[in-house]
């Protein structure tokens, strides 16, 4: 333990209480004065513009996270008990994308959902639309499709290594003792599977909230989200780093919040 | 040389590629044949060798165009790469102090840098670059490098921030930024995610007196005005490349705060793009150069380099290598005609920075009386992508 705890030390615990001190720092011009100010907090709380970008990310990573989490879930299933023999391959084939670049695959959806990309071409082959949809692409479901795409393989993996330690025996004695298919994943599949969809929902959901180059690149003019605001208060003339750096830790509380509850949800409904 | 050139810079265009990222690594270039020739060995006099700092924006190290000058006095490059204008800054006040040589910073960043008062750069004494004598007029005495008598930088490449749109769709620019809010733009307009160049454009177009001096009132004139364009605007570009890759695709069809260099790229892509920015507004137009870091430890290597890179074979080449406009007068003759004709050079053959040096673009840094700093125009253009 002490080897990781220590790497977690020094690269994590230190990075972010240098960011909570700075948090309470003034900037001044291009000079960063120490002190020991809420100001930057108050100013995050107060502004419309903060909290309007704040519920649409929560928004956007909620949407992402129903999408993600459900069909990893349904394909790490069906993996497991379905198609079992054909099991690790079908993994290795969703790993795939992980090969390419972060930035290659945002691109790739650009030319998949563009007004003249692969599906508007398509549906207009086929009659469908006369008009390419233009809400493909520069707009929120363009951001929450590409974090989508992104995420999956992410969320798959610890579903599926958890769903390895769940037995065949249990799902069908729960079916052999009446319980109905719901009934069965809601009480014996889902708890069972529980840490990797813990795992899954953290990846899809704080991921999601905490990105900032899809927005930028998918989201078109009305698309920004939180991390965007956080990433131009780090670069820059007019950059302001003790505001990032607090406005840094309201996206982590919060999103930590989200996270806890919704995973108590979960937790609930497996009880219920 | 200009067709691997292209080819090259094609390639990158599906990569999150800010003006300069597009051309490191361009290392088929004919520049190391005209260099090999002029190339002379500056450690006759014993003082070159050892190492040398870069820290600045990816290309202008002149990885192609420095490397015989490098090779020759045994000087060994370390080179990292900038990915906003105040990382120099960053470094410095982050143990970076004593560890940094040449730095390239832009036109803005400078002049804020020296309006500040801000501790970054050293001045240079020109007698270690003689070249410098042959840049163009408007470069030899730029303001923003002068400050009290001393100068601060050697400008190495410049350019301008025109319109690029498809003439297939428009026969011309409007005559001002705020006709873009006219409802025939709509789903047509790209703009760069630039807060001063965009803020100051649209100033401009209201006729603000002094478009990067504006109270707060005046700002939120200019962010309403923008605000009538938004609906308009099908994206903002991460960077040049970004915003080229939207118009190749025809995504939009007006890029605003582009590069001219667009057009070579979208023609490469078999698309047609052209320049022509609003008629009354015009444009702004940048300039990097190459300054001395404060606490330099390898002063007389970088003194060598900056001679070198400023020599007109150099400069062309690497003015060409970056798709810029080159800084010294003889280089113009040596510049490959197509990157050559993107530029207007008669803006630079006149003193006193020509309209480089009137042209202030960036705020000031903090607020001064009345008149809003620059985090106020960050925050306004934030609103205006958040709306």
């Amino acid at each position: 333990m002490l080897p990781a705890g220590g790497f977690y030390a020094v690269f994590f615990v230190v990075p972010m209480l240098c960011l909570l001190v700075l948090s309470f720092w003034r900037a001044k011009g291009f000079e960063l004065i120490p002190d020991f100010t809420l100001d930057n907090y108050r100013k995050i709380f107060t502004s419309p513009l903060y909290r309007v970008l704040m519920l649409r990310t929560i928004g956007v990573a909620f949407v992402t996270t129903l999408i993600v989490v459900p069909v990893a879930f349904t394909l790490s299933y069906m993996m497991r008990f379905v198609f079992a023999r054909r099991g690790q391959l079908i993994l290795q084939i969703v790993l795939l994308s992980l090969f390419s670049g972060y930035l290659v695959r945002i691109y790739a959806w650009r030319t998949i959902l563009g007004k003249q990309g692969l599906l508007n071409s398509t549906l207009q082959w086929l009659g469908l639309v006369d008009q390419p949809l233009e809400f493909l692409i520069y707009s929120n479901i363009a951001v929450v499709i590409t974090l989508s795409g992104l995420l999956l393989p992410l969320a798959v993996l610890p579903l599926y290594s958890a769903m390895l330690n769940v037995s065949r025996d249990y799902l069908e004695a729960s079916r052999d003792l009446g319980a109905s298919w719901v009934y069965t994943l809601r009480t014996v599949l889902v708890p069972m599977a529980l840490p990797g969809l813990r795992t899954a929902f953290a990846f899809a959901f704080l991921l999601s909230a905490g990105d900032f180059v899809t927005p930028a690149l998918v989201g078109g003019s009305q698309s920004m989200l939180i991390g965007n605001i956080i990433a131009d208060q780090f670069r820059g003339i007019g950059s302001n780093w003790p505001l990032g750096a607090a406005m840094a830790f309201v996206v982590v509380a919060i999103m930590l919040f989200a996270y806890l509850a919704a995973v108590n949800i979960i937790r609930w409904v497996t009880r219920w | 040389m200009d067709d691997r050139l292209k080819v090259f810079l094609d390639a990158k265009l599906n990569a999150d590629v800010s003006r300069r990222r597009f051309l490191q690594g361009a290392a088929g270039l004919s520049t190391l044949t005209v260099l090999g020739a002029t190339s002379q060995s500056y450690a006759a006099d014993g003082k070159l060798g050892g190492e040398l700092n870069f820290l600045g924006w990816d290309g202008e190290h002149g990885g192609n165009v420095a490397k015989p000058f490098l090779e020759q006095n045994n000087i060994k490059m370390n080179a990292s790469f900038q990915s906003a204008a105040d990382e120099a800054l960053t470094r410095l006040n982050t143990g970076g102090r004593g560890a940094m040589d040449i730095l390239t910073p832009n036109k803005d960043f400078q002049t804020a840098i020296l309006k500040a008062g801000t501790e970054l750069f050293q001045p240079l004494d020109l007698a270690r670059i003689p070249t410098a004598s042959g840049l163009f007029p408007a470069f030899k005495d730029a303001p923003w490098l002068v400050k009290d008598g001393k100068t601060y930088g050697i400008p190495i490449i410049w350019g301008d921030e025109p319109c690029v749109f498809n003439p297939k769709k428009w026969d011309a620019m409007p005559a001002k930024y705020t006709d873009f809010a006219d409802p025939k733009y709509k789903g047509e307009l790209v703009l760069l995610d630039d807060p001063f160049g965009n803020i100051w454009l649209w100033a401009k177009s209201l006729d603000m007196p002094e478009p990067n001096r504006l109270t707060e009132e005046q700002l939120q004139q200019v962010l309403d005005a923008m605000l009538k364009s938004k609906p308009n605007v099908v994206t903002i570009g991460a960077s040049h490349g970004d915003m080229a890759d939207v118009l190749v695709r025809g995504d939009a069809s007006i890029g605003i705060g582009g590069w001219a260099y667009q057009v070579m790229i979208a023609k490469e892509k078999g698309v047609e793009l052209v320049v022509g920015s609003p008629s009354v507004d015009g444009t702004f137009y940048w300039s990097d150069s190459y300054a001395l870091a404060v606490d330099a430890p390898n002063v007389d290597n970088a003194y060598g380099f900056i001679d070198f890179m400023t020599k007109p074979e150099s400069n062309a080449a690497l003015a060409a290598e970056l798709a810029s406009g080159c800084t010294v007068e003889a280089a113009y003759d040596l510049m490959p005609e197509d990157i050559r004709s993107m530029f207007p050079y008669d803006n630079v053959r006149q003193p006193g920075g020509g309209i480089l040096g009137t042209q202030i673009v960036v705020p000031p840094q903090e607020p001064d009386g009345d008149v809003v700093g620059a985090p106020s125009w960050v925050e306004a253009w934030q609103t205006f992508k958040a709306s």
